[in-house]
């Protein structure tokens, strides 16, 4: 007997051959039949409905680190179809963590991807320093796979301590950085990250980013014993940088004979030319034998703002810029004046027209508003959307955050071909950070809404092929991203004409009702990992703790 | 022989854009000597500094200022 049969389905299994229909057998947490139909009884009957049956989706740019540690479904990650994440990108990881660095790692965190005290602060406990205790606190609580990244950041102040961010380590630290890196991957760690951008809360560069090229050339010398994963964050804001940076991940790659990738790239009107060139310089090393992978989203990018700090979309409105920059309280006070108010409008509004009304309002304490326009609650109110928007700042004590929509990466026709190009590897999701200015979650529908339905720039094959079984080669993840019998039963069961990332939704399901933006599932119909039913649309989540760290 | 006419890196334009993590960023064009032109995004912190650097109360203003003084903030 089976324990799991689905029946009906529209079999997409990974490899980029086409959709076949046939049914598909678990037993024991791997695929037993994948085609044909089985006339066998199961515990657990799935009917497809002639939907996709695809292998569960791998995401390999997250930071559910610490969720994972409250939340084993990451959720709403797992919903979207995402049955394997990679944690402790761009140079930060919970481990190895020494007890005394803790407070320092975690504000590192709060600064870089957004993450709340109350993320870190009583919502887990914190039992480990070295990286297999974290993995054994990960154990028994996980509804999907993972594959933790060392960070390099803590990785320098486990042994540098205090000088971790300041200076270059001796041969001798470096040499016990490699000991330890070594410890971190036969534990389990997929790889190491790295980071050449990132800055802590005090605006001082991360550990990682005092690294001298010796120090990550010794480091990525024990990845290669290993042949596991070096990520990484370039200096993205130029892309001579990020080519150069290409050049440096091609030759570690080449020398220790590891798969790289660095991330983000993203599409930008002001930086036509930025994806183009990077890819040329891939292409370039991919030719010479280097792995170096581009991560590219399927997201388009938004601009959220309050009047809490001075943002850059007022820049070009001199005006409102020199007003945010004052101290809070002179702030305030401007915008409650009515001789500025009535200036600042004016200057928005010189033109004779009334910008700002597609603008949205992200998050508000009057939750009838969050998602509206501003010109539709301008029409409703009276006045302009440059008014309405200093009237709910004040209001709210700037308490009001506005979205401006998909201001980047959001031609499908630049993007498109950028996703399906055979040298980049679709992810960069972020899930799990920045979670509250945006969320980070459905990119893998977004993929099959706007790029295979929409815009056809990928067949449905393709794109699953893109985050499953191309993603698990990349990384070197064992037996997972295909269907075929004996692999790990790992599947999500999807509608391919409703499947999308859903509406964007402020919820409060962080510990001590934390604030955060999430996107619910759609088109979903189930998702299986290591053969259990994990989540369906009929049921929700369920109570299965089936998923594992991906290596041993 | 008439030598190649040189001039110094200047700022092009200097256009608002969204960054990765959802802050707006300003992203400046600078044309180098040799006529090639790239970009360099700036963080809202240290675009800030650059417009007082340059004493430009907007982007506009920031077009033909000496590249040296973008340097000068981010050097900082």
């Amino acid at each position: 007997m089976l324990d799991i049969l689905i029946r009906n389905g529209r079999i997409v299994d990974g490899t980029g051959i086409p959709a076949y229909h046939g049914d598909l057998g678990i037993e024991g947490g791997r695929l037993r039949q994948v085609g044909g139909h089985l006339n066998v009884d199961a515990r657990h009957m799935v009917d497809a409905g002639g939907h996709v049956v695809a292998p569960g989706f791998i995401d390999p740019h997250t930071h559910f680190d610490a969720q994972l540690l409250w939340d084993g479904q990451a959720r709403p990650a797992l919903e979207h179809g995402v049955t394997t994440v990679v944690h402790g990108n761009c140079s930060l990881s919970l481990a190895p963590l020494k007890a005394a660095h803790r407070p320092r790692l975690v504000r590192m965190f709060q600064q870089i991807e957004e993450m709340p005290d109350a993320a870190f602060d009583g919502a887990f406990e914190w039992t480990w320093e070295a990286f297999d205790a974290y993995v054994d606190a990960l154990r028994g609580r996980l509804s999907l796979n993972v594959a933790p990244l060392a960070g390099h950041s803590p990785l320098r102040m486990w042994v540098m301590g205090e000088e971790a961010q300041g200076r270059a380590a001796t041969p001798d630290e470096t040499r016990a950085m490699q000991q330890l890196l070594r410890e971190c991957l036969e534990a389990g760690a997929i790889g190491l990250s790295t980071s050449y951008v990132d800055f802590d809360e005090n605006m001082r560069p991360v550990p990682s980013r005092y690294a001298h090229a010796e120090e990550l050339d010794a480091l990525c010398s024990v990845l290669g014993d290993f042949g596991r994963m070096l990520q990484v964050v370039p200096e993205f804001y130029s892309t001579d940088i990020t080519i150069a940076r290409i050049d440096q991940l091609a030759e570690l790659s080449l020398a220790h004979g590891i798969p790289t990738t660095f991330s983000p790239l993203f599409d930008s009107v002001t930086m036509p030319a930025n994806v183009s060139r990077v890819l040329d310089r891939v292409a370039e090393q991919f030719a010479r034998g280097a792995r170096v992978w581009p991560q590219v989203q399927t997201r388009p990018i938004d601009i959220s703002f309050s009047f809490e700090v001075a943002s850059l979309f007022f820049v070009t409105q001199p005006m409102w810029y020199m007003i945010l920059r004052l101290p809070r309280e002179q702030r305030l006070a401007a915008f409650r004046d009515a001789a500025t108010r009535k200036s600042l409008i004016d200057a928005v509004e010189a033109g004779g027209s009334s910008p700002w009304g597609e603008l949205r309002v992200r998050d508000s304490a009057d939750a009838s508003l969050i998602g509206r326009t501003l010109g539709d609650i301008a029409e409703e109110r009276g006045g302009s959307p440059a008014a309405v928007m200093i009237d709910l700042s004040v209001e709210e004590d700037f308490g009001v955050h506005f979205l401006s929509a998909s201001m980047g990466h959001d031609d499908p026709s630049r993007v498109g071909p950028t996703l399906a190009n055979d040298l980049v590897h679709v992810g960069a999701s972020d899930a799990g950070a920045h979670i509250q200015s945006f969320a980070t979650y459905g990119d893998t529908g977004y993929l099959f809404d706007r790029f295979v339905r929409d815009g056809r720039y990928l067949s449905l094959e393709h794109a699953v092929r893109k985050i499953t079984s191309e993603t698990a080669q990349i990384w070197g993840i064992p037996d997972r991203g295909l269907l075929k019998p004996g692999a790990a039963a790992d599947v999500v069961v999807f509608d391919p004409e409703t499947i999308g990332r859903g509406a964007e939704l402020p919820v409060t399901d962080m510990p001590e009702n934390g604030m955060r933006y999430v996107r619910d599932a759609s088109g979903i119909d189930a998702v299986i990992v290591n053969g259990e039913v994990a989540w369906s649309a009929a049921d929700g989540y369920t109570e299965a703790t089936s998923g594992n760290v991906v290596l041993p | 022989m008439a030598s190649p006419e040189t001039t110094e890196t200047a700022i092009v334009d200097a256009v608002v854009s969204p960054g990765h993590d959802g802050q707006a960023v300003l992203v400046v064009r600078l044309r180098h000597e040799n006529g090639v032109v790239d970009a360099v995004t700036l963080d809202a912190v240290t675009a800030e500094k650059v417009l007082e650097a340059c004493n430009a109360d907007s982007p506009d203003a920031l077009r033909g200022q000496p590249w040296t003084r973008l340097l000068a903030v981010m050097d900082d």
